[in-house]
């Protein structure tokens, strides 16, 4: 159950607006020439506030017990923290060429 | 013979054997922690998704760029028109607590005709891509083969959970109507939702503008 502290149509209209610019800014930033890293970077960056906005407010996890977010979050990081494990593998395949 | 009732946190009356368990920590509806679950879940699927992409990507020295400004012009207009679908949501959501019955089915057909809309945009930009030669194991420029295996199948995904959301809202919003339904369903449905709004802010940036033609 949400608590009666929930923004009204209004707030989700400039959250949404926000999220658009920021889509903006991420296509701005893919035609401004910066090295692939910088670029993958800043557009994963950017995702992710994306991510935590429409996550804490559209999905009004703001406004629930914070058992839910304890327990959600720290759990599917670590996931994903573990996902990276294959990075080095990557960087072995690109400098051996393996992949045509 | 009379059940005993019990009204829960979430003002729900509950009967049967349900009055002898007790209420849920998390203060939330039984069927919007599942979502929750299956969110989570859901989550970890695209990432794997992702990361895959990200694997093949950085292993292979000739990736393609085949997206031109038209592409990502697309790209923007699906994103808006999902983040918009999202806000109607949000509508739906607030007009069904409400009680608003006919403002939330009136909110939810929007969001599906913008699901649908997304659906048809996602799909042009598909057959573009089939009609200059792209396939699943093959690249028409001569680079990388895995470009297309990456691209259908993370946003082949992601349009499969568009297509089931629209799916999903259809049957809420009949539902709805007929009172088998109440606003606790309109709101779960709304969860899955904004959560398919938010694998699209990943998808775009990393399958659209990181495979530009700059």
């Amino acid at each position: 159950m949400s608590s009666n502290q929930e923004p009204g149509m209004r707030s989700y209209v400039g959250i949404v607006i926000g999220l658009m610019i920021i889509v903006g800014i991420e296509v701005i930033l893919t035609y401004q020439h910066l090295s692939t890293r910088t670029l993958l970077f800043s557009l994963l960056c950017l995702a992710c506030v994306e991510a935590y906005v429409g996550i804490m407010y559209l999905m009004h996890v703001k406004y629930e017990t914070p058992l839910l977010f304890w327990t959600i979050f720290p759990s599917t990081l670590f996931v994903l923290v573990l996902l990276n494990y294959l990075w080095p593998d990557a960087y072995r395949m690109a400098r051996m060429n393996l992949v045509k | 013979m009379n059940q005993p009732i019990l009204a829960t946190q979430t003002g729900r009356e509950v009967t049967g054997h349900e009055v002898l368990m007790e209420a849920s920590p998390y203060r939330i509806e039984k069927k919007k922690l599942g979502m929750w679950v299956f969110i989570v879940s859901d989550a970890c699927t695209f990432a794997t998704f992702l990361f895959g992409y990200g694997y093949m990507r950085v292993g292979n020295q000739n990736w393609g760029t085949p997206f031109g400004f038209s592409s990502i012009l697309n790209g923007v207009v699906m994103t808006v028109v999902l983040l918009s679908s999202s806000l109607t949501m949000l509508a739906a959501v607030r007009a069904s607590q409400t009680g608003a019955k006919a403002s939330a089915n009136k909110w939810l057909g929007v969001t599906m005709l913008l699901g649908t809309i997304f659906a048809a945009l996602h799909l042009r930009e598909w057959f573009k891509l089939i009609g200059e030669g792209w396939r699943l194991f093959y690249n028409p420029t001569g680079g990388a083969a895995q470009f297309g295996a990456c691209f259908f199948s993370v946003t082949g995904l992601h349009l499969t959970h568009v297509i089931s959301g629209v799916i999903a809202l259809a049957f809420i919003a009949r539902g709805y109507k007929h009172g088998r339904y109440d606003s606790t369903h309109v709101e779960t449905a709304g969860l899955y939702w904004h959560f398919v709004d938010l694998v699209w802010m990943f998808v775009f940036p990393l399958m659209y503008l990181m495979n530009a033609a700059r």
